[in-house]
């Protein structure tokens, strides 16, 4: 390890550690020496090279929520320093709608929501990136609709014809990072678990989660139990039906007073034609960009049941995808 | 599991699969074999004893909410040593359970309101010969409460007089009325256990610093009321609520549990309590200087994630029964009518 690397105990420690420097110390200016000038960063809203993009969204973002702040939840990780790392880091980011700003006239309400980012590191740098947050959650805490959002924001970025277009596959940039994950059996586990929830084996859910699983779902919402989250699957996956599920990256962990777990990225690409979490079909092409993490416990069949799941995908990024097509953007 | 029936593997196996017979299979005369004959249940609203009047319990609730579900989240056990005999192993069970149920029946919580209720309970049973012999339970009551759509110190008001009156109503359970069971165990001595009992009398010291020590600053919270919070804030927040009703009420630690199982993180169970007046302006509003039992139970599970690395809680479960501490309050205030 070089000497960026020297000042923290392991990966995950650097990961918790820069992440706290940059976002909530305000070093926000350190990001230009931790993240490499020319990073692809990909989130469901779109993907941009380099920080000046985020670096503004972030100055944005705490400007409205002055008391903004980003807590780990946990680091799921594989690499070595010679391969290079991959860290899928769930963050918890709370924060009070103190001042006018995208969400519209302050409202004073609290959020708390999830956000995963799975980010490549290599020398101490961070080179590749891929974040999914929960605007849905952010939303509804706030008082509003994920759709109505979604509306807001074309408008705002100047009609349904100028407005900067979600991700999708075609826009994508490729970075450094080229690597699939590790081959550990929990991460092979929940990637046969969502393969099977994605062929609409929704049984597969009731029998392989712990019957009493927590889940937490985009729009912040915490389910309990596998028949509800089961549902939200089948919801989400009913809006999309003839979509082309896709898994991107895989890890697997266990040990360090941690439960077995896994991180998986995950993609569905296709149309929305059905009916489900989206409401009426509508023929819009759509790319829904996930991360999911998934911790194990002993309640289930031969001892081995999915406990806790944390499943992320944009709510807004999906309604702009759709209200781009249809055009009901006024 | 000697001296249990051979088909139960383990306490979770004994604790889960007992209940789903009782509950869920309707086997509810199958608790003359599992209940003890003279087998206590306390609980924050009564003192029950005797298995007879546990059955009759149990089928009220089941009449009221026939579709009820219990599964089971986790169960925090240790061994009984000084109960067990050459026939049988002795245990104390920890239970924490989720409970679905449709209110599609009339009964103690009144005409059906038709809602969709989900709340949490717990229980310590200690088991012996196949059976629970003695019982602590803690069911969320002000989460069905505000489910169910009543407002909270109104329900109880309704239900002292549903119930009789102040004299003739249900007395809720006080260190006054409590009957001394066969168990008298205090828990292990696992290191778990301690760090989870050491930050609860912290807090109840006051000595609030210690929830940015020992708990994650994104801990998931599953708090009285259905209520689920986040990190440090919110833990603050329940814990300096509850104390401070209570302020100078004496905090006694009943029973801990720590235990370290393959595929689970690292947890712990916590028995503990509050005897003492309402003397301060905290979660149960103006300070009425009644005489006030709370009986808690505490489930934590650990992470790698406190400061500098040390182990601190990641999930915390705390259940009280809110409706048993309003009452206690309307008994004495004459709030009651």
């Amino acid at each position: 390890m070089n000497l960026l690397w020297d000042r923290w105990t392991d990966f995950p420690d650097y990961i918790v550690g820069i992440t706290r420097e940059i976002w909530e110390d305000r070093g926000i200016e350190t990001l230009n020496r931790y993240y490499a000038p020319d990073i692809p960063v990909r989130t469901p809203m779109g993907v941009s090279v380099g920080n000046k993009a985020t670096m503004a969204a972030t100055m944005g973002t705490l400007a409205e929520f002055p008391d903004r702040e980003l807590m780990a939840e946990d680091v799921i990780w594989c690499g070595d320093p010679a391969a290079g790392f991959l860290s899928s880091h769930r963050i918890l980011s709370t924060g009070t709608h103190t001042h006018d700003g995208v969400f519209g006239p302050a409202t004073g309400r609290r959020f708390a929501i999830r956000v995963i980012a799975d980010c490549a590191a290599r020398d101490g740098v961070i080179d590749d990136e891929w974040m999914v947050r929960d605007y849905g959650g952010i939303a509804r805490q706030l008082g509003q609709d994920p759709r109505d959002v979604a509306r807001a924001l074309i408008a705002a970025e100047g009609g349904a014809s100028r407005a900067k277009r979600p991700f999708t596959p075609e826009a994508d940039i490729p970075g450094p990072y080229s690597g699939t994950g590790n081959a550990n059996p929990w991460g092979t586990r929940y990637a046969e678990t969502l393969t099977r929830i994605m062929a609409t084996d929704f049984t597969h859910v009731l029998r392989h989660y712990d019957r009493a699983a927590i889940a937490v779902w985009p729009g912040a919402q915490t389910l309990i139990g596998s028949r509800a989250i089961s549902e939200a699957w089948l919801r989400l996956r009913s809006a999309f039906p003839s979509a082309r599920f896709a898994i991107h990256h895989t890890i697997g962990m266990e040990g360090g007073l941690m439960p077995p777990r896994a991180a998986i990225r995950w993609s569905l690409t296709g149309t929305h034609d059905g009916w489900g979490a989206f409401g009426r079909p509508t023929g819009a092409p759509v790319h829904v960009m996930g991360i999911s993490h998934a911790e194990y416990g002993p309640y289930g069949p031969g001892g081995i049941g999915l406990r806790r799941e944390f499943v992320l995908f944009d709510e807004v990024a999906i309604w702009k995808h759709i209200l781009l097509h249809t055009g009901e953007t006024e | 599991m000697k001296g249990f029936a051979p088909h139960w593997r383990d306490v979770p196996d004994y604790i889960i699969g007992v209940t789903r017979e009782i509950w869920e299979n309707r086997r509810i005369g199958s608790l003359r074999h599992y209940y003890a004959p003279g087998l206590i249940v306390r609980s924050p609203a009564s003192v029950v004893v005797d298995n007879s009047n546990v059955i009759a319990a149990t089928m009220a609730t089941l009449a009221e909410f026939p579709d009820r579900e219990l599964p089971g989240e986790d169960v925090i056990w240790c061994e009984d040593p000084a109960r067990s005999t050459p026939d049988s192993a002795a245990f104390l069970s920890s239970h924490r359970l989720i409970c679905w149920a449709t209110h599609t029946r009339p009964g103690v919580y009144g005409a059906p309101t038709g809602k969709r209720l989900r709340y949490r309970i717990l229980a310590d049973c200690a088991i012996k010969d196949d059976r629970i012999d003695d019982e602590w339970l803690v069911r969320d009551q002000s989460a069905i409460v505000a489910q169910l759509g009543f407002d909270l110190v109104d329900w109880t008001r309704d239900l002292i007089t549903r119930e009789g009156g102040p004299e003739a109503c249900v007395q809720p359970m006080t260190p006054l009325n409590d009957v001394p069971g066969p168990y008298t165990g205090r828990g292990n001595d696992n290191p778990w256990g301690a760090q989870l009992a050491d930050a609860l009398s912290a807090v109840m010291r006051a000595d609030f610093d210690v929830i940015p020590r020992h708990w994650d600053r994104a801990a998931m919270l599953f708090l009285p009321g259905g209520q689920n919070g986040h990190g440090h804030a919110d833990a603050d927040q329940f814990w300096m609520g509850l104390r401070a009703a209570f302020p100078h009420a004496e905090f006694t630690i009943h029973h801990v549990i720590g235990r370290e199982d393959p595929l689970l993180p690292p947890r712990a169970a916590v028995r503990w309590s509050l005897w003492g007046k309402h003397a301060g302006w905290g979660r149960f509003g103006r300070p009425t200087q009644a005489q006030v039992f709370v009986m808690g139970i505490t489930h934590a599970e650990f992470g790698p994630y406190g400061p500098g690395g040390a182990p601190a809680i990641r999930n915390e479960f705390t259940l009280i029964d809110e409706t048993a501490i309003w009452k206690q309050i309307l008994l004495t205030t004459g709030g009651a009518e």
